[in-house]
């Protein structure tokens, strides 16, 4: 098991890839994003996008099943996340696109009250040009190692 | 149609209703969060959760789907660039219903497109006990007036 005291600042890690479906784009958009660029290909033609670009929260939702499983695979005491500092979506992610995530930690520092730990991190998914598509800084929570928290 | 000139700092909305089930919080975590106390009504209870609760990001694509019923259609907004601040503050629980209050903190023009600026958002998403769960600051682009 992965807990707080094993992170160190600096430690990257590759968080896997996922591919853009134009299916699963617009089934998101449909459901939560339903703006004319996200649900409509020949609306999106028109509009400054030149396409169909998918839904921001879909990148983040994305990006969330890369850091959970990451995490499966590290068997990481991972307790949710308190929020995030900033997210920008400085690209547009196109059906075709492939986005590889990855991570590094920024900070570390226990929690005062409860037997968990928080890590900052930069978390960005980049496209197949290598470009930066969504660039994160969130906090996460993990579980004390047992027998460590003062 | 609201522009960019339209926009008054300070000008406050409040919107939406969105009922949370049990079913769509399962449903968005195994395509997208899949971690017990969003999935598993019997882990999430022995979780510090005390319960099944929404993944955070969740409750972001409500948010932006009363964003989207509420105020696109009658705004001259083209995206958003992101947000700041975003603060998961309470549990979102089946059976929660969510609204939304938003202020507008800040406009700033583009120097480089004339033809639009960003609007400074500050949401708080709360649920039926007037509990904000959620608050963030977004960044909305607005076009001009032609």
């Amino acid at each position: 098991m992965k807990y707080w005291e094993d992170f160190k600042i600096g430690e990257a890690t590759d968080l896997g890839s996922c591919a853009i479906t134009e299916e699963e784009t617009l089934a998101f958009a449909r459901k939560y994003d339903p703006q004319p660029f996200h649900t409509d290909p020949e609306a999106a033609r028109q509009s400054i996008f030149g396409g169909l670009i998918a839904s921001g929260w879909y990148t983040c939702a994305l990006m969330m099943r890369l850091s959970v499983e990451a995490a499966r695979r590290e068997d990481a005491a991972a307790t949710g996340s308190p929020g995030l500092d900033s997210c920008r979506w400085l690209k547009p992610v196109r059906p075709g696109d492939v986005l590889a995530g990855r991570t590094e930690v920024l900070e570390t520092w226990p929690s005062k009250t409860r037997p968990i730990g928080f890590v900052r991190r930069r978390v960005e998914m980049v496209n197949q040009r290598g470009e930066v598509a969504v660039a994160i800084m969130g906090i996460t929570m993990y579980e004390r190692r047992p027998g460590a928290a003062a | 149609m609201k522009f960019f000139e339209d926009v008054e700092v300070g000008e406050t909305t409040r919107f939406g209703r969105y009922e949370v089930t049990r079913e769509e919080i399962i449903e968005y975590a195994r395509q997208f969060d899949p971690q017990p106390f969003h999935l598993d009504e019997e882990a999430a209870r022995a979780s510090m959760f005390g319960g099944l609760i929404a993944s955070g990001w969740h409750t972001g694509a409500m948010f932006i789907r009363m964003v989207c019923d509420s105020m696109v259609p009658t705004a001259a907004t083209s995206g958003s660039m992101g947000f700041d601040d975003l603060k998961w503050l309470k549990p979102v629980r089946p059976g929660d219903v969510l609204f939304v209050e938003s202020v507008v903190r800040e406009k700033i023009e583009s120097r480089s497109r004339p033809d639009r600026g960003t609007v400074k958002i500050e949401s708080r998403v709360s649920n039926q006990r007037g509990e904000v769960v959620m608050s963030l600051v977004s960044l909305v682009i607005y076009m001009r007036r032609a």
